[in-house]
């Protein structure tokens, strides 16, 4: 269990969110609210970088993710940085000059007729510029995916396991209790050695791992939801249970469940990079930043933009979603005064 | 708890045992009680003659014999040539009996030797402290205490060497080597890499049970691009399975070449005009001294193959798992290599392709076989360099193994350490070291041991700590691979290399202060020798080296079925 | 109130018997055999034939869990396959590592996380604000093997000869073997005073060694630093809200009614009810450190739980993986039973469900 959420006991997490708002004007501001606190907007900035980078990656990237150039270009592999430096359009920008400077004293800087590697190579003469492009497609997908997959069957244990009550939610609930008493990242490497190695059992373990806390927080709103007014008048109306499910407990859940999620992602983001780092990651010339410094945490000291560039990639993708979930959360919490 | 109800029941049955044995059967060990009294040697001898070449038993000793309190004899089956550098192997490291009876027959945490250094502490996980012997027989080792620590990363050895918290470290990290050599303070040095890696496969499972597919696999890979871009300063293209530095390494063997057009014709020739599919290529990711980065190379091999047509995904296993697949055949296409133990030919060839070898390769191949026997048993070095040519020849024909590189290696020390060297066989003696103004080295390995007694154990991690405490009645000398007396002063074989007799050493004591005498000898070969022996206990029991230095054991458990 | 601890209590025991259950589970679903993995190269049929007798793996499923569960409640976890000693002995050595570990940084976290998230908190939305969270969330976002080996390189080799230096592994410098306290002191030997020698910072004030202290805390600044980092973001961010909601509340809006200085307001009247709920996370985060340090004890060369697990889980070694993924669940479990108690009594407030 990660340690950011912390529903920290039933009681607490039924005691947020009176049931009975509009869900809809609610949305919108919070998003206004959420986005009107700064560190939100430098976590929404971040992602939208990310994601660009995600998406355009075939077109920014000078280079193919495994394409070897050891043959080709005749360079050695963790060859450093290549940056032209003497392009004449640069504006002569004061920071522009300083950067260019600071990159040409460092022995970063190389002539045109050599070919540019803006991060260097790797360790089997690839483009590390290209490869982080890349990268960032499977990090935000797996952490997303990861994370929805968690959601999903947790949201479902929590519903039905909350609304048949007795003594199915009583053991369900101490399954769950189990499973988060096992510390996330162990109970993930127990997982992924058991069904082998791979991107997608390391998603699979990280999802397994989740599952309970969204279970907890839907379970806990499912309480809190049944005993009021409202449903009872709908069941007198004859309202199904799958209907009060979907239209008042689901909605009303929304609200935790978002902002854990979010947090969410940057937690899974983490324990991807760390199964990486153990080497339970994926697929070897697979360009994963977690992955990419796995391989070269040994050349930390005589390469490190090796370890530099991925390392600050994971941080920035933690960041953004931690960022913006925290903005959610303060927007979306009802005992904030504004 | 079951473990120590067994020892107790383990010493029973041996006493037992030994009763029983008093009965004068010709097939049981002859033994007599082994403390001297008044003086009076009670010497221990085991002949087991009758057992050459018996369905029983495959091994190579046929006995041994403490002929006086210094002397010890061993009788051999067949002549073996290499007898001296098996003997010197950590292996073979002498214990006394008395230790082997206390700890019936396992002092894995607390070995008592005649070496140089002697066991202060094992705090496992994280170091093992070794004091000088003050009575040591020979110069008294110049630092006073050596403590060995480890870590798998070769940033981190090198971090602390550069600290100042450790004044040597193993397994130099491939880029590091520029690093360590350009700084003032440490010194570099270069190990012989007397190693080899190697593709393996296994030519029961199709496609690979097809020899033209292999060949041309073998001339599709460009090794000298991998030496350069993957492997340290000192590594050489493998021509052969043998590297230099093993006598008998064929100068200008031909193996094969990089050369890819001819690699699609003998594609084509195999059936695949269009490209085939190998599945996967198997390998694990722990670096070692034939293989300092297994992932890197892996990805390259897995394109340059691709260049030629022939597609393979990388399948990265974990260690234990991919050293369990090896041993049981189910790899098929895979990368693994092999460190010399002792330095002669018997060593790479026999465990790979001789008659008993692991299932990994599939189905041995009769004609090496034939030449590996011969070759194993006969005493005349030229004709040994002649079968051990033919060999590399059948080798590169049936090509279930494509040697690729020798991978070279370094240690690195502090710069005030003198003596400081490297050893081909990974067998770095501190006792030749010395440190001035400091009383402690410390030196920082890749892993810790599993046990320390040395006959039991497999891994160089463990063999560099027990060969400072133990010692075998012949050594290798310092850095390099002569066999030099140990505990042996002195040895003859007679005319047909079947019988060894060693003069020992007068005057040793083992570091509890007992005398070092030629029953301590005899006891430490036979409880390995003889599988019966309630003393043939170890750490798993399986005493591994034993078996490939002298072909079996006495009294082996029944072979499977089927 | 007593009813409300009997009911969590009783609720914890079948939580106890599922994670008895999951932690055997977990050993037996780790593919390969393990003869094969213990006795590596060459296990042969015969070896393993004794080698599964001697661990009981030859018996049916259900009686091994009926055994092992009857000798876990008699405090027997079995023997490590690798290391030949029984479990519990790995654990009195292993854990208090851990522990010490785990704590030097949980006070790290408080006392760097409490100010961060007091001044945060007091200056909703102004840039300070930003700054102390996008900070604290900066720690937490840098992988924390990342985050060592930069400490390492920066204390450990830039600036190695200077004051700052710092050790860049393990626990105490080589060769060290400090007395344990029970030996100096005279006093018969234990488990529990085994335990605690083996705390080194305790184990060195207890044997009167102010020089192995000062190693010992050396040693440990570095990845105390690395593993504060992660808690450090939530209780920074927990201390945060928490003030806020104090600061919205009746009696501070008294407090400021009446002139008093917004610091006096913050510090004498908001934080110390605000507080709370920081106690609870603090309490959780110990138990979630625990298991956690895996990767800063794998990084500086420390044998606590979380590397001795991976390797254990790695090397098959079955029992140490069991024995110990037990302990750290229940540890986990006994933790927030504690911190949930310890709430309750303090916040009167809070309805029992």
């Amino acid at each position: 269990m990660s340690i950011e959420e912390i529903p920290l006991s039933e009681q607490q997490a039924a005691q947020a969110l009176p049931p009975s708002r509009r869900e809809r004007g609610l949305w919108r501001d919070a998003f206004r609210e959420t986005f009107r606190k700064r560190s939100a907007v430098v976590g929404a900035v971040i992602l939208g970088l990310l994601l660009f980078m995600a998406v355009f990656a075939p077109l920014l990237a000078p280079y193919g993710e495994r394409e070897v150039l050891i043959s080709t270009e005749g360079l050695r592999p963790r060859a450093e940085p290549c940056i032209h430096l003497s392009v004449n359009w640069i504006p002569d920008v004061p920071v522009l000059r300083t950067a260019e400077s600071f990159l040409e004293s460092n022995g970063f800087s190389c002539p045109s007729d050599e070919p540019q590697h803006l991060m260097g190579l790797d360790g089997n003469g690839r483009d590390v510029f290209s490869r982080i492009l890349y990268g960032a497609r499977v990090s935000l997908l797996a952490g997303v995916a990861a994370v929805s997959f968690a959601l999903v069957i947790g949201t479902a244990i929590g519903l039905i396991s909350g609304f048949l009550g007795g003594r199915v939610d009583n053991s369900v609930m101490r399954v769950m209790d189990v499973l988060l008493a096992f510390p996330a990242l162990l109970l993930a490497i127990a997982i992924v050695t058991a069904r082998g190695p791979g991107l997608f059992n390391a998603v699979l373990a990280v999802s397994v791992v989740t599952i309970p806390v969204y279970a907890r927080v839907v379970r806990s709103r499912v309480l809190s939801v049944r005993e009021q007014d409202f449903v009872a008048a709908d069941r007198a109306l004859g309202v199904s249970s799958a209907r009060i499910l979907t239209h008042r407990v689901l909605p009303n859940s929304l609200t935790p469940l978002v902002v854990q999620a979010t947090l969410g992602i940057a937690t899974a983001v983490l324990e991807l990079a760390a199964l990486s780092f153990v080497g339970l990651g994926g697929d070897v010339d697979q360009a994963e930043w977690g992955r990419m410094i796995a391989l070269e945490r040994n050349q930390l000291f005589s390469s490190p933009h090796l370890v530099f560039y991925p390392g600050v990639m994971i941080m920035l993708n933690v960041l953004a979603f931690n960022l913006i979930g925290d903005g959610l959360r303060d927007a979306l919490d009802p005992r904030l005064n504004k | 708890m079951r473990q120590p109800r067994f020892r107790w029941l383990a010493a029973f049955v041996s006493l037992g045992l030994i009763a029983a044995a008093c009965g004068g059967d010709d097939d049981e060990a002859e033994d007599s009680d082994a403390e001297a009294e008044d003086g009076e040697f009670d010497a221990l001898a085991f002949d087991e003659g009758g057992q050459c070449g018996t369905d029983g038993y495959a091994g190579n000793l046929a006995g041994i014999e403490a002929v006086d309190d210094l002397t010890v004899t061993f009788t051999l089956c067949e002549p073996d040539v290499a007898f001296p550098s098996k003997v010197a192997f950590s292996a073979l490291g002498i214990f006394s009996e008395e230790q082997l009876e206390e700890t019936g027959g396992a002092p894995i945490d607390n070995p008592i030797g005649t070496g140089p250094y002697q066991l202060e502490a094992w705090e496992r996980g994280n170091q093992i402290v070794l004091n000088a012997y003050e009575d040591y027989w020979g110069d008294q080792a110049p630092i006073p205490t050596v403590v060995f620590r480890w870590s798998e990363e070769s940033a981190q050895r090198l971090v602390e060497l550069q600290s100042g918290d450790v004044q040597g470290i193993d397994n130099v990290g491939t880029e590091d080597f520029e690093t360590v050599a350009g700084d003032d303070s440490l010194q570099l040095i270069e190990r012989e890499p007397l190693n080899v890696f190697y593709l393996g496969f296994n030519v029961d499972k199709p496609p690979l049970d097809n020899q033209t597919l292999r060949e041309a696999i073998g001339y599709a890979i460009d090794k000298d691009r991998l030496i350069e871009n993957f492997y340290p300063e000192g590594s050489i293209a493998a021509d052969q399975f043998l590297p230099p530095g093993i006598p008998q390494y064929e100068e200008g063997a031909e193996g094969y070449t990089y050369d890819p057009d001819r690699a699609r014709d003998l594609l084509a020739e195999a059936g695949y005009p269009d490209g085939v599919d190998l599945g996967v290529l198997s390998y694990r990711a722990t670096v070692r001294g034939y293989l300092p980065q297994p992932p890197q190379v892996a990805s390259d091999i897995r394109d340059q193959l691709a260049q030629v047509g022939i597609t393979v995904a990388l399948d990265e296993q974990e260690e234990g798992a991919f050293i369990d697949n090896a041993n049981a055949g189910n790899l098929g296409f895979y990368m693994l290599g092999w460190g010399a133990d002792y330095p002669d030919a018997t060593n790479f060839w026999d465990f790979h392709f001789g008659v008993g070898a692991s299932p990994q390769f599939g189905t041995g191949f009769d004609d090496l076989h034939e030449v590996l026997s011969e070759a194993g048993s006969t005493t005349d070095e030229d004709e040994r360099a002649d079968l051990y040519a033919q060999a590399n020849g059948m080798l590169m024909e049936h090509a279930q193994a494509l040697p690729i590189a020798y991978g070279g290696s370094a240690v690195a020390f502090t710069s005030d350490v003198e003596g400081a060297h490297a050893s081909p066989l990974s067998n770095e003696r501190f006792a030749a070291m010395s440190l001035e103004g400091q009383d402690q080295l410390v030196w920082m390995q890749n892993g810790e041991p599993s046990g320390l007694y040395c006959a039991d154990e497999t891994d160089g991690e463990a063999l560099r700590v027990c060969e400072q405490i133990n010692e075998s009645l012949l050594g290798y000398e310092v850095g390099g691979t002569e066999v030099e007396p140990a505990l042996a002063e002195e040895y003859e074989p007679n005319d047909d290399l079947t019988e060894w007799t060693f003069t020992l050493r007068d005057g040793v004591t083992f570091h509890d202060g007992s005398t070092f005498d030629a029953n301590d000898v005899v006891k430490s070969y036979q409880v390995q020798w003889d599988a019966a022996d309630p003393l043939h206990v170890g750490r798993d029991g399986l005493f591994t080296y034993f078996e490939a230095l002298f072909g079996g054991f006495l009294n082996p458990p029944p072979a499977p079925a089927g | 109130m007593l009813r409300f601890i009997a009911r969590r209590l009783l609720h914890s025991i079948p939580v106890l018997f599922g994670i008895l259950l999951a932690t055997f589970v977990i050993a037996r679903v780790i593919p390969g055999d393990p003869c094969q993995a213990a006795l590596q190269e060459r296990a042969t049929p015969e070896a393993c034939a004794d080698f599964n007798e001697r661990f009981g793996f030859n018996e049916p499923i259900v009686a091994q869990f009926g055994d092992y569960a009857g000798d876990v409640l008699t405090g027997d976890l079995g023997d490590s396959i690798n290391e030949r000693r029984p479990v519990t002995d790995l654990l009195i050595e292993r854990l208090p590592v851990t522990l010490q570990l785990s704590l030097a940084a949980l006070v790290i976290a408080v006392i760097v996380g409490v100010p961060l998230g007091v001044l945060a908190g007091s200056r909703r939305n102004s840039k300070t604000d930003v700054t102390t969270i996008v900070g604290a969330n900066l720690g937490v976002s840098i992988p924390v093997f990342v985050l060592g080996l930069i400490l390492q390189y920066v204390f450990a080799k830039q600036l190695n000869d200077t004051v700052l230096g710092l050790p860049a592994s393990g626990q105490l410098t080589a060769g060290t073997i400090p007395d344990p306290f029970y030996e100096v002191w005279g006093i018969g030997e234990n488990s529990f005073f085994e335990f605690v020698s083996n705390i080194d910072l305790v184990n060195a004030v207890l044997i009167w060694r102010w020089d192995i202290f000062v190693d010992a805390l050396q040693h440990l600044i570095l990845p105390a630093v690395a593993l504060s980092t992660i808690p450090m973001a939530v209780i920074a961010r927990m201390t945060r809200s928490s003030l806020l909601d104090t600061l919205g509340l009746d009696y501070v809006r008294t407090a400021r009614a009446k002139g008093l200085r917004e610091r006096v307001v913050v510090i004498r009247h908001a934080l110390r009810n605000s507080l709370l709920p920081v106690v609870t996370v603090i309490g959780l985060s110990l138990g979630t450190l625990v298991g956690g340090a895996i990767l800063t004890e794998t990084i500086f060369n420390l044998t606590g739980v979380g590397k001795t697990l991976f390797d254990a889980i790695t090397g098959r070694d079955y029992f140490v993986v069991q024995g110990f993924t037990l302990v750290v669940a229940v540890g986990f479990v006994i933790v927030n039973l504690i911190t949930d108690i310890v709430y309750t009594f303090l916040d009167p407030k809070v309805r029992v469900s």
